[in-house]
């Protein structure tokens, strides 16, 4: 287990533990973690487990994909550090992540 | 359970299906008013019912009847095909839709212009003209005392704004509405090929006029877009707009009525989001839980094991999204309507790569009329004597909700 920290846009901060593999927005939803919907499930089809990487993490991610992009144009209160999370794998490497919800994802 | 007479044939059981899974339900019965929807459908999870049963009924299928395999079945497309998602099956030849028809990945490019049209983006967009219009329609009759909800509430709101999306006259949604209505629950009064005939007359010269001549709408905005670097045939550009049609004109309007049904005859439900409106966002996604009401078939891809069952290809399997909200494997007293519950996955909206693209739109829709009709109209009941009418088929919904309350 690797540990992802999710900041509410309360600013309330949420320890999560994830299993390596397992995509940022399914380990928050798994824990039905407000803030955070994955419509879709993580097929890249609805843009609503939308987050912001903190700044110190984003070198450290691969860069989005076109359908991600794509996808991403369609979210609200897009920012130069906004992803869809269910394309973020938990790793090793990322073992203690940080990423901030928006206000709303719709 | 089939209570009403057939209007598809019957098939024989074949030689895989054990005579221990086949029992007689027909999705287009239509049982007596007094039976309650998501009750009838919830019979499929009666003590001693497999997890997977055959019906002859509608050219024969499978029905999945767990919530687990349900959202499972929806979510992979690699073993569950999406080419039939009517029954029977042959009336999948004279009405072709996209994308819902399509598996990935030929799916991908028709989806990702609906997901463009519906986007959280636009749905926010949206929200002034969805509080203005719910509330002109709920003054529109607020002094009188009464109404009929689906007629003139239900069918009007996510209509109306569907319509102005894709730029049509709301004058022509009853003769859509009654085109939408032979797909999803057909009566015998249409063949599938006079149904489609409809869509086609209607619609075709609308989308060359909008071809010749593109304006901000959705439809227009598909006509614009790029199938793998072609553009959109006219036929591709015609299944696309009439799959679209059809689910913005049949799905908003029947949680509403389910939900309006409900909170007319609970009072302390109704009366917990009046005293306190935060307890509505939760209320929505309880309220989407304990109220789906499609029920699509998914075709076996490779003969197969799934949970047991030995699956042939070709095999229907009807996949009845009201099963997993009310699962009891899925969720405690699945009946009760809990404004606390914690809600996870499930299949009100489907799974996989064809979940409803408008599902944000229909919370959005769903959330702000409880806020402007509660605070308008915090009190009402059903009229006494009168029992509302719901109709059964791949989308169930309610078509006569007499409400009244003091003026």
């Amino acid at each position: 287990m690797v540990k992802l920290i999710v900041i509410d846009a309360e600013g309330a901060e949420h320890v999560l533990d994830a299993e390596p593999g397992r995509s940022v927005m399914k380990a928050a939803t798994d824990e039905l973690l407000p803030g955070i919907m994955g419509e879709c499930g993580g097929c890249l089809s609805c843009a609503t487990c939308h987050g912001y990487v903190d700044e110190a993490w984003l070198s450290r991610l691969d860069p989005p994909g076109e359908e991600e992009l794509d996808m991403l144009s369609c979210a609200v209160d897009v920012e130069p550090n906004s992803r869809l999370t269910c394309q973020i794998e938990m790793s090793e490497a990322l073992d203690g992540l940080v990423i901030r919800l928006p206000a709303a994802q719709f | 359970m089939a209570e009403t007479q057939l209007l598809f044939r019957k098939a024989e059981v074949p030689e895989h299906v054990p005579p221990e899974n086949v029992i007689d339900f027909d999705l287009f019965a239509q049982p007596s008013a007094d039976t309650d929807f998501f009750e009838y459908w919830k019979r499929l999870q009666a003590p001693g019912v497999p997890d997977f049963v055959w019906t002859p009924c509608n050219g024969g299928h499978w029905i999945a009847t767990r919530g687990e395999d349900i959202h499972t079945i929806y979510a992979d497309h690699d073993r569950f095909s999406s080419r039939n998602i009517l029954l029977p099956a042959e009336r999948n030849e004279a009405i072709r839709v996209l994308p819902t028809s399509l598996d990935p990945p030929e799916h991908r490019p028709f989806r990702s212009l609906i997901n463009h049209a519906l986007s959280p983006k636009v749905v926010r967009g949206l929200e002034p003209s969805i509080r203005e219009l719910t509330v002109s329609l709920i003054e529109g009759f607020r002094q009188r005392g009464h109404c009929e909800f689906a007629s003139e509430f239900a069918e009007l709101l996510p209509i109306s704004l569907f319509l102005k999306m894709v730029n049509l006259p709301v004058e022509d949604r009853l003769k859509l509405k009654a085109l939408s209505e032979q797909v999803n629950r057909p009566d015998g009064s249409m063949t599938p090929e006079e149904v489609n005939q409809g869509f086609y007359d209607y619609l075709m010269p609308v989308l060359l006029e909008r071809r010749a001549n593109p304006g901000d709408d959705i439809f227009s905005q598909f006509l614009a877009g790029s199938i793998d670097g072609r553009p959109m045939t006219d036929a591709e550009a015609f299944e696309l707009c009439m799959q679209v049609l059809i689910a913005g004109l049949d799905t908003v309007v029947s949680v509403l009525g389910f939900l309006m049904m409900f909170l007319a005859r609970n009072a302390e439900h109704r009366q917990l989001l009046v005293d306190d409106p935060a307890r509505i966002p939760p209320a929505v996604k309880e309220f989407l839980r304990r109220f789906p009401l499609v029920a699509i078939p998914r075709t076996v891809i490779h003969d197969m094991e799934f949970q047991g069952v030995r699956f042939k290809e070709g095999d229907l399997i009807l996949v009845p999204t009201m099963l997993h909200g009310l699962d009891d494997r899925a969720y405690q007293c699945p009946l009760e309507v809990d404004f606390e519950r914690r809600i996870g996955i499930h299949s009100t909206f489907g799974a996989g790569v064809h979940r409803c693209p408008g599902s944000l739109l229909a919370r959005a829709e769903l959330r702000i009329f409880l806020e402007e009709w509660l605070s308008r109209i915090p009190r009402f009941d059903i009229e006494p004597g009168r029992t509302p009418k719901v109709l059964y088929g791949i989308v169930g919904t309610v078509v006569d909700l007499p409400l009244v309350w003091q003026v």
